[in-house]
């Protein structure tokens, strides 16, 4: 079965999982795993799919041509056979807070101390929050510690972070418990 | 006794509510050291509740205290016949998965102090006040007697963020 990253983008309105999904069930395509989400204002849909038959994008691109009609950028990758599965990821799961006042550079600051201790981020989101006079600038970020750096040592590292860019850090230990 | 096997989602047994157990007779006494041993035989496992055996009677044990998060507080290992919830308070989010449900853990929010009584493997009634993750175990498990699994629960991560932040 090959599988496909396809990405779309567009103006938030209601009707447009509706519109995608009809075409990708009338050209026989399967949803494997997909996350979609308001940002800004756009509604933004990221989505691996799968097709019994097709290999090549050039097979059904024109399908959604529509779209684009409509507003929305599509964009069409071909995984490579292997890219389309789930990793498996083991290690200490931490989510981590970060809020303060808007100011440029909190999301790399933070990714570049996570990089240099070769934790690897699995979720993140951003959003402004607060009043349009006083913004502020909420992360949420979910990652998995590698051997050997406990979400402690992680901690102590956003600790100092916090100093250096006056904003709210927190670290926590969430591991699923399996009952 | 046995080390059963743990019905996986969509088993319809899963979303049924169960019976209540009438007495502690051999064959509940039985069922309950299936549940033990099935407990013991997944390793990790800090809870079992009767359905995820096929059994639709209600009954759970639950033994948090190998665990990291449940050795400092817990009752050892609980034997709970016709479980009932008399109280809680509190609220606590974890990332919770099930034996039933692999490959997907979400966020739940659930009661941080429980008051529980029930009946234990002596035909005993029993109350007990749990909290912390055993008070999380026994809430998981209580639920699979009613056909609740965790993905009934799950909070969503965002939102819950930032209602918490409106607060």
């Amino acid at each position: 079965m090959s599988h496909f990253a396809l990405t779309i983008i567009g103006r938030d309105r209601p009707g447009i999982v509706s519109q995608v999904t009809e075409i990708l069930f009338r050209q026989g395509f399967n949803i494997a795993d997909s996350s979609c989400s308001i940002l800004g204002g756009q509604f933004a849909m990221i989505l691996i799919i799968a097709h019994p038959e097709h290999s090549a994008k050039e097979a059904f691109i024109e399908a959604f041509a529509p779209l684009e009609q409509s507003g929305l950028s599509v964009f069409v990758r071909t995984l490579k056979p292997g890219g389309e599965t789930r990793p498996h990821l083991e290690g200490e799961i931490c989510m981590i807070s970060v809020y303060g006042s808007d100011k440029p550079g909190i999301v790399y600051r933070v990714a570049r101390e996570l990089g240099s201790l070769n934790v690897n981020i699995t979720d993140l989101n951003t959003k402004l929050v607060g009043s349009e006079k006083r913004p502020v600038y909420v992360m949420m970020l979910e990652a998995v510690l590698p051997g050997g750096v406990s979400s402690e040592q992680l901690a102590e590292v956003m600790r100092r972070l916090k100093d250096e860019l006056q904003v709210d850090i927190s670290v926590r230990n969430i591991t699923p418990v399996e009952l | 006794m046995a080390v059963r096997e743990i019905l996986l989602y969509p088993d319809p047994l899963l979303k049924t509510v169960c019976e209540p157990l009438e007495t502690m007779d051999e064959r509940t006494d039985a069922l309950v050291q299936d549940l033990i041993d099935t407990m013991v035989a997944a390793g990790h496992s800090v809870g079992v509740a009767a359905p995820q055996i096929g059994v639709t009677g209600r009954a759970v044990v639950v033994d948090v205290s190998k665990s990291k998060l449940g050795r400092e507080n817990n009752h050892g290992l609980l034997v709970m016949i016709n479980p009932e919830i008399l109280q809680s308070e509190g609220r606590e989010t974890m990332r919770e998965g099930c034996m039933s449900v692999p490959d997907y853990t979400g966020n739940v929010e659930r009661a941080e102090k429980i008051v529980v009584q029930f009946t234990d493997r002596a035909g005993k009634e029993q109350v007990i006040s749990a909290s912390g993750f055993e008070a999380v175990a026994i809430q998981h498990e209580l639920d699979h007697l009613d056909g609740l699994l965790f993905l009934d629960r799950v909070s969503n991560l965002k939102t819950d963020v930032f209602r918490r932040k409106s607060r």
